[in-house]
């Protein structure tokens, strides 16, 4: 069943209307991963905002619907709204600091998280220790009583996915939680998120740039480029057989970490369009050697099957 | 025209440098970097990789001349840094050339793209007059940028052709030597190998040495013909970008190679197991012996107290650890 439904979601600057996302759609299903993969400005954060209804001021979902469990997050109010966040669907963010607050100790944080959700039970002190050392927290009577910048930045990262897990949630979305942290901590991070995931049969929506990083943790992959999403599937149908050519250029730009072979990587032409300039048109027809007038003329939709769905009137691998 | 800027050859000698911060408020020293030694062959480009903390950018600073080493020397064409002149600093200066991670903050905002390449001109005697705005002109189209953004400031530019102009400025002082520090790290993923294509192109066109700093063992091996991989202020592997990318020595250097994120293997949850636990000791106190020895899977007692040395174990291909070196 599913979990998360997010049907034709669009979202606009309120003051002259410039469109950010267009027309998104995807669902996540009970204990399923998702990732949701763009460069900057694709929209993939947005998104994400947009499903704890957190969107930043100056900017709205104008059309579409999320439906959590089924029911509509739009006909929510803002207490209701207030109740999901935390108990039902957490995030964590690229920057840890963004949930912690710098003059609050870790314990009193945490106990503040618990306090503001009554409708969970009775939770204690051991509750947040018990969270503190599944995320491996060492010294958990001495972290408690610390402040967020007594801890390294991988440990804060702990901190606060420790503080996503406290109230069991049934879906966590993580805004490139580890991004800014050194590669072998990334390794610890990710083998933690897998880990609990499994444990506690978490659904989870992974948002990055990053391509390896999401390879082996979710199971599920949308591309966003210029606010839409262009192409969807399985990890392994969008790795091995990526069918738009913004897809294939991104793995193809991608250096193997274990050297090997040096060929030249092949690289994609200009930059990112911004959403609100594309109008009607493949937003990548300008960087896609095998655009055509047609590209340029109409908008291409996401066609396919449940496994792979691609929006482009030429798909790679398709017979032409 | 854009033959190699100068014909000497150059020398660089990195020999037993230490880089110590003092904190006076902590009473406490900072060491940055523990004995390095690297001597790098004019032609050819050294990629450094390691995490933050590991004395990378430091090495940077040192080499450019920003800062002087604590202890040992760093040479350059058989003089001493520390010991240039401030004119011949400038000439050293133009001669080594960094380029940041981040052109938004090493581009004067206000300032227009042709002022930024003309001023480097100007400041080194290279060009005069009406000869300064035809050189600009050369040397924006030498890193693939339209001459008609001259007249445009850094915020009107994508962070791609942002990164351009700081190379350009860069090439400007017509350096035998270019210290890139993490130069794509900050850039869109989709651009990301344009600007590689055009540091292999450029290096390949001028005769430029480069040293290429990056945590993204990728990027270090997709341009680097040797490899140095540094953690805590030392060197722990040493070869070509073949023997330490494919073979691999140090248990650290395998750890970091296993812990990349790879696009090429895919739905293999094996790879989501960590590879070491623990996190970068501070700089402030360091560990005695090998300075890996409490995350290290093979350590043994003696780790814990003897100073581990780089030792050749294969044709160049050098490693501190004796653990994997006898």
């Amino acid at each position: 069943m599913s979990l998360i439904q997010v049907s034709n979601l669009s979202i606009y600057t309120s003051q002259e209307p410039r469109v950010l996302v267009n027309d998104v759609s995807f669902e996540i299903h009970e204990g399923e991963a998702v990732g949701l993969v763009g460069e900057s400005g694709s929209g993939k954060t947005l998104s994400a905002l947009s499903i704890l209804g957190l969107l930043p001021r100056g900017v709205e979902a104008t059309h579409g619907e999320i439906r959590f469990l089924g029911r509509s997050l739009d006909d929510l109010d803002s207490e209701s709204m207030r109740k999901i966040r935390g108990s039902e669907i957490a995030m964590i963010y690229q920057d840890p600091m963004t949930a912690l607050n710098p003059v609050m100790k870790l314990g009193d944080q945490l106990m503040e998280v618990i306090e503001s959700h009554p409708e969970v039970g009775e939770l204690t002190i051991e509750r947040v220790k018990e969270v503190l050392r599944d995320v491996g927290i060492p010294d958990i009577e001495r972290a408690i009583n610390s402040y967020p910048h007594e801890f390294s930045g991988g440990m804060r990262q702990r901190i606060v996915i420790a503080m996503a897990l406290l109230l069991s949630p049934k879906l966590l979305i993580a805004d490139e939680p580890t991004t800014a942290l050194d590669v072998t901590i990334q390794q610890q991070i990710l083998a933690l998120v897998a880990e609990e995931r499994q444990k506690r049969k978490l659904s989870m929506l992974w948002i990055t740039h990053d391509l390896g990083v999401v390879a082996n943790l979710v199971d599920r992959l949308h591309v966003m480029y210029a606010g839409r999403i262009v192409e969807s599937g399985t990890v392994k149908e969008i790795f091995e057989n990526p069918q738009h050519p913004y897809t294939q250029g991104l793995l193809s730009s991608l250096p193997s970490p274990r050297g090997a072979s040096r060929e030249r990587l092949s690289s994609i032409p200009g930059v990112p369009e911004k959403p609100w300039l594309v109008g009607s048109s493949c937003a990548f027809a300008p960087r896609c050697s095998f655009a055509t007038d047609k590209c340029r003329q109409e908008l291409p939709g996401l066609s396919g099957n449940s496994a792979h769905k691609v929006a482009c009137f030429y798909p790679l691998g398709a017979s032409r | 025209m854009f033959l190699p800027f100068r014909s000497i050859e150059m020398t660089l000698r990195i020999s037993a440098v230490e880089k110590r911060y003092e904190i006076a408020a902590l009473n406490a020293t900072v060491h940055a970097l523990n004995g390095i030694d690297i001597t790098l062959e004019p032609g050819k480009t050294l990629g450094i990789v390691g995490e933050s903390g590991c004395g990378k950018s430091t090495l940077a600073r040192l080499i450019v001349g920003l800062e002087s080493p604590s202890t040992g020397s760093v040479d350059w064409n058989g003089t001493k840094i520390e010991n240039l002149s401030r004119n011949s600093l400038n000439t050293h200066q133009s001669a080594i050339q960094l380029v940041f991670q981040d052109p938004y903050s090493s581009l004067n905002p206000r300032q227009r793209i042709g002022e930024a390449i003309a001023e480097v001109l100007t400041v080194h005697k290279l060009r005069q007059g009406r000869e300064v705005e035809a050189r600009v002109d050369e040397l924006l189209s030498l890193v693939g940028l339209a001459t008609d953004l001259k007249s445009r400031y850094p915020h009107q530019l994508s962070g791609g052709q942002r990164q351009r102009v700081s190379i350009c400025r860069a090439l400007a002082a017509e350096p035998q030597l270019l210290v890139l520090d993490e130069p794509v790290s900050a850039l869109d993923v989709s651009v990301r190998a344009e600007v590689m294509n055009l540091l292999i192109d450029l290096r390949a066109k001028l005769g430029l040495t480069y040293i290429f700093i990056s945590h993204d063992l990728a990027m270090i091996n997709y341009i680097s013909d040797y490899i140095a991989v540094m953690y805590l202020g030392k060197i722990v592997e040493y070869g070509t970008w073949h023997q330490v990318a494919n073979h691999p020595r140090h248990p650290y250097t395998e750890a970091l190679i296993r812990a990349m994120p790879d696009h090429t293997v895919i739905g293999n949850p094996e790879s989501l197991k960590k590879t070491i636990s623990g996190e970068v000791p501070n700089p402030i106190n360091l560990p005695s012996g090998c300075a890996f020895h409490l995350r290290c899977p093979i350590a043994t007692p003696q780790c814990k107290v003897e100073v581990q040395k780089l030792i050749n174990v294969d044709n160049g291909h050098a490693v501190a650890c004796m653990e994997v070196s006898r």
